[in-house]
């Protein structure tokens, strides 16, 4: 626009004011009107929708999916097409030139024109611009993960619009050959979380089906979850699931069933999306499902990666085996059947078989389902079953994982290593078989055997590593791994999880360990001989806890206090909330009990430990047997007991404060209740009271259980001798 | 009685030539498109309004913002209806703002002599989305929680100052009590204050050079 | 004739731009007041029995000092108060709770043994055993709670 332009626009400008109306009141009320239909659609909306407020905010909620206000969601939309280092355009670089272009408008478009049709580019960018502006907002309306109920009854699609949608939108693409279950496992690029935590090994594995093959997740909603779960089919063999959809109505556990026939309702595509999505690339799973029947928990294999590739892919035929029957007693034939169906019941089997089957089953036994299967196969011998040809059921996804865990697992660490860890870092507090026990860190409750059956198969590896090196902060563990401050490396912590996977085949417990919680029926004076005097006293002159027939204590506390005080606690002292554990009519009846004390001065005096509190093993429930035994040639030196002392108190005592079992000094002299150890007199010294379990204070040590008596009685002689 | 006092007052203000001046001026004839801005100028004032009557309960704390916009919400008398008309109201903002914006782009408006007045406009859309932005957080609910994660995040992929930008705004590595006391804070007195300001200049610069006439097919 | 409609014209537009910015601020305005002036409107709830403590602990024929806490709700926050009341009773059945509250300026009265009143320290106020003014410038008697026995235990609303 030059000056004579400008000129001719003013002087235009100005014809068309004095031609024009005054703004009051003929614009103004052209305003108003719009104003007033404005506020009305406001109040309408603030009176017909409200204003939105959900529940107050959870930082520690992993399953709310965020979404911004609309007005960002195209930008929020935008985002998903720039992934990983290409996202700085769509943060940066697009907002700024559309931002720019907007702000250097006047200076780009320098035309006189004015009419939208005299200046095309500008009108068609606008026109461009808003139309991309709104078709990304709609899109991102439609993207959006539906809240998780609208899933219908597609579990698994919940399960992803829950906890992947918000971040990768509805569907992800996947590179051939990405381990998906090690991938949500352990999370892998910036900003996704490690999902082992959180999800359960088959709701990872379910993820990871529904990640390949989507349209799986929805046949399978659709036809199979009426009688199946997820996790049923996912744990299955995929040779079975092959079989059941592709035979239809002859398929043995099909059969008699009202069911439509799988293989002509669904065409083969559609099985195969089935089979995708139920056989998640898990090798660990893949292996306990397909070759585990045959293979046990582990095949040996030292060769090629490829020739293993292709055995499994291929499959092939076994060896032979001779009937044994003219080799073999009737006795040897009998036990060595019943030893390969359970090991156990047979153990005198187990010498017989290393010595004539090893050489070709290896460590590992058959397994048999019963004692005259076996029988018949050892006596006679017969062709093995043909290794089935993998290659036809198996996706390549399926096959790289099966392989590369074979692989991964033959390279892993021996159980022995994982064992000695276990014993010095883990055994303390869930017992040398991983048995469990009482809870050092809450009291009335208990561990878990983490040996059981039940608990390894519902935890992968990465999740059991998980847990060892972060801890389980609720429930009273410690994180045990380096990079949280802990003593155990990586390394250290596969060993350990390796040694917890050779109890699967095995499990050396089945139930939880069980401890009593009392139901408390007794009478107030009754309830504070058996819970408050222990710290309290008995005639509530003070022990631990203060004095509560203390004129002070008295005039200080109304009832409602002390009552509160039982029925809350107190934090970090072991005052806990009795509440929980008494009803509030037995709490009347305590500060009933409290407030006739009669006023004592009497000292202190340590009361020995009956009515122990019900967190007790049930070691401690046997009265304390310590025989004497004759003094030994040599009095016990510190260097004797440090063992015990490394593997069975320094796990907890040391890095964790007060009482430091680490140098013979330290465990005299430390801790938080005064010198541990009186040298030369083992019955006063504290260390002593808490390995019987005579103290007043706390549980017996280790919460594990009692020391061996050998141990206790090798500790108590080196104090007698003089701690030296 | 009236006269005079008009006067008297006149002789000391001489508000009816600002009267004159504003309202009296002459005005090329427009149709109904001219009137988004007043619009968003009436529901800026009312965001304002409902803005001052919402901080008299609101605390911007973790601790209590929830609970205090609960409390306007659904124990106060019209509580819900204030609440309504600011939260109504902000999406109200924003697609006027934008109309507004699309009128002037189709009709040639931000060209001479109204260049100053379109780039004062431009950042007055980018504090209306600063509002929106900031405002989205105060209730402390679910939404406002996570949608500022996700939202500060964005920020955070910025290369090189990304980082530093997400902390900046946070007040922190995370979303906490300092977050959210610095939202209130920028929400409340620096973009008010920033949005006066503009819309002082906007508004007389249009008073100033006047509205654009509807341009013709020849134009 | 032209003049007039154009006067007639710019006087509806007047008049209907200033009914419609009356009725805006109106719906702005007016709901405004009742939310300024909501909490000073609002009722306190209903209050619920509190637990003083066993009857046993009141001593017969003399006031007997109970403390307990009371929660009291403003906006948003519940916030705790500790309070007290003397309890008293004649026969072990009937039972009086007095508020320790002074009537006249809201000072705590205390129980004075010897003299068998309460006594205000603020003022010189006196009370005799039923809550009644003896002496001084309290303009009513010491306020009651409501009282109730349930499990020999007693409970008390109101203050």
């Amino acid at each position: 626009m030059d000056e004579k332009e400008k000129q001719a626009y003013l002087e235009k400008y100005h014809h068309e004011k004095e031609k024009g109306v005054p703004f009051f009141p003929d614009i103004i009320f052209k305003d108003t009107v719009v104003i007033l239909v404005i506020f009305v659609a406001l109040a309408a909306l603030a009176y017909f929708a409200g204003a939105p407020l959900e529940e107050r905010a959870n930082p520690a909620d992993t399953n709310y999916t965020p979404r911004p206000e609309w007005y960002f969601l195209f930008l929020f939309q935008l985002l998903k097409y720039f992934p990983g280092y290409l996202e700085v355009i769509g943060v940066v670089v697009l907002p700024t030139i559309g931002i720019s272009l907007l702000f250097f408008l006047p200076l780009l478009d320098r035309s006189s024109k004015r009419h939208f049709i005299n200046r095309p580019i500008v009108t068609g960018a606008t026109l461009i611009g808003m139309i991309a502006i709104i078709g990304l907002t709609v899109l991102s309306i439609r993207e959006a993960p539906p809240p998780a109920e609208a899933a219908g009854g597609d579990a698994v699609a919940a399960l992803y619009i829950r906890n992947c949608a918000s971040c990768h939108g509805a569907s992800i693409q996947v590179a051939t050959g990405t381990n998906l279950h090690n991938v949500i496992a352990e999370g892998k690029h910036e900003g996704m979380p490690s999902w082992s935590a959180d999800l359960t090994s088959d709701q990872i594995d379910a993820l990871a089906g529904f990640i390949l093959s989507p349209g799986g997740s929805s046949l399978f909603a659709a036809n199979c979850s009426a009688c199946h779960s997820i996790e049923e089919l996912v744990a299955s063999s995929p040779v079975k699931l092959k079989e059941a959809l592709g035979s239809g109505l002859t398929y043995e556990p099909h059969k008699g069933l009202q069911l439509p026939d799988w293989s002509k309702t669904l065409t083969p595509e559609q099985q195969t999306q089935l089979l995708n999505f139920l056989a998640a690339p898990d090798g660990q799973r893949l292996f306990a499902t397909n070759c585990s029947a045959c293979h046990g928990r582990y095949v040996a294999y030292s060769g090629e990666k490829e020739q293993l590739t292709k055995t499994i892919s291929q499959g092939g035929v076994h060896l032979d085996m001779p009937a044994w029957k003219q080799k073999f007693s009737e006795a040897e034939l009998q036990q060595l059947a019943r030893y390969v169906v359970d090991p156990a019941t047979a153990p005198e089997g187990k010498k017989l078989f290393q010595d004539q089957c090893a050489a070709c089953h290896g460590e590992r036994v058959p397994t048999a389902a019963t004692v005259d299967e076996a029988y018949d196969q050892i006596a006679n011998g017969g062709a093995h079953q043909t290794m089935p040809v993998w290659g036809q059921v198996l996706t390549p996804e399926q096959l790289d994982a099966l392989v590369n865990y074979i692989i991964q697992a033959n390279q892993g660490e021996d159980t022995e290593a994982g064992q000695k860890l276990f014993e010095s870092n883990c055994a303390g507090c869930h017992g040398q078989f991983g048995e469990g026990g009482p809870n050092p860190a809450r009291p009335n409750s208990v561990i878990t055997p983490i040996s059981s059956e039940e608990f390894l198969k519902t935890r992968d590896d990465i999740t059991l590593a998980a847990i060892i090196a972060l801890g389980q902060p609720d429930l009273g563990m410690g994180a045990f791994g380096n990079a949280a401050g802990g003593p155990l490396s990586d390394e250290d912590i596969n060993s350990i999880v390796a040694y917890m996977r050779s109890w699967e085949t095995n499990p050396p417990v089945v139930t939880a360990p069980e401890i009593e919680i009392q139901t408390l029926v007794m009478q107030g004076g009754e309830i504070y001989q058996q819970i408050c005097a222990q710290c309290h006293g008995v005639s509530g002159e003070g022990n631990v806890g203060p004095a509560l027939s203390d004129k002070d204590f008295q005039a200080k506390n109304n009832d409602q206090a002390i009552y509160d005080t039982i029925s809350k606690g107190h934090n970090n002292t072991s005052m806990i909330a009795w509440g929980d554990i008494l009803t509030p009519a037995q709490i009347n009846q305590l500060v009933a009990f409290i407030r006739q004390m009669p006023p004592t001065e009497k000292p202190a005096t340590p009361k020995p430990a009956e009515g122990q509190d019900a967190g007790n093993p049930p070691a401690a429930e046997a009265t304390p047997t310590v025989t004497p035994t004759p003094k030994a040639a040599s009095a016990p030196v510190f260097a004797d007991i440090e063992p015990i002392l490394k593997k069975r108190c320094a796990p907890c005592h040391g890095a964790m404060g007060g009482w430091d079992a680490s140098t013979s000094e330290k465990v005299i002299n430390s801790g938080d209740h005064g010198p541990a150890v009186i040298p030369g007199d083992a019955e006063n010294s504290l260390l002593e009271k808490k390995l019987l379990g005579t103290q007043t204070d706390g549980t017996i040590m280790p919460p594990g259980g009692k020391l061996s008596e050998k141990e206790l009685n090798l500790i108590l002689e080196w104090i007698k001798a003089g701690a030296k | 009685m009236m006269a005079r006092l008009t006067t008297w007052l006149d002789e000391r203000t001489g508000f009816q030539q600002v009267w004159q001046a504003i309202f009296l001026r002459k005005i090329p004839k427009v149709n109904w498109f001219y009137t988004l801005g007043s619009a968003t100028l009436f529901v800026a004032m009312n965001q304002m309004i409902t803005g001052i009557l919402l901080t008299l309960y609101y605390v911007p704390t973790p601790d209590h913002a929830y609970d205090s916009v609960q409390y306007i919400t659904f124990q106060l008398p019209a509580g819900w209806y204030i609440r309504g008309l600011h939260h109504w109201g902000a999406s109200a903002m924003v697609v006027l703002v934008v109309l507004h914006m699309l009128r002037v782009i189709l009709y040639g408006a931000y060209k001479f002599p109204r260049e100053v007045t379109w780039a004062t406009g431009v950042i007055l859309l980018l504090v209306t989305i600063g509002f929106g932005f900031t405002g989205y957080l105060l209730p402390w609910d679910q939404k406002a929680y996570w949608a500022t994660t996700v939202g500060t995040r964005i920020a955070g992929a910025v290369p090189f100052v990304g980082d530093w930008i997400l902390r900046i705004l946070r007040g922190g590595n995370d979303l906490s009590a300092v977050t959210l006391a610095r939202f209130f804070g920028v929400h409340v007195w620096v973009l008010p204050s920033v949005l006066l300001l503009l819309m002082g200049i906007h508004l007389f610069l249009v008073i100033r050079n006047g509205i654009s006439a509807v341009p013709t097919r020849k134009d | 004739m032209a003049k007039e409609s154009k006067m007639n014209r710019e006087g509806f537009l007047k008049g209907a731009i200033v009914s419609i910015v009356t009725l805006i601020g109106a719906a702005l305005g007016l709901p405004a007041l009742p939310y300024l002036a909501g909490p000073a409107l609002q009722k306190s709830g209903d209050q619920e029995w509190i637990r003083l403590g066993p009857t046993s602990k009141v001593e017969l024929g003399q006031p007997t000092l109970f403390k307990f806490k009371v929660k009291t709700q403003s906006g948003w926050i519940v916030d705790e108060q500790e309070l007290s009341a003397y309890v008293l009773s004649n026969d072990g059945r009937e039972f009086v709770a007095l508020s320790n509250v002074c009537t006249h300026l809201g000072c705590r009265v205390r129980w004075i043994d010897d003299e068998k009143t309460f006594f205000c320290p603020c003022h010189n106020a006196v009370f005799d055993k039923d809550g009644k003014v003896a002496a001084g410038p309290p303009p009513r008697p010491l306020d009651k709670f409501e009282i109730k026995v349930q499990d020999n235990t007693l409970y008390i609303k109101g203050g």
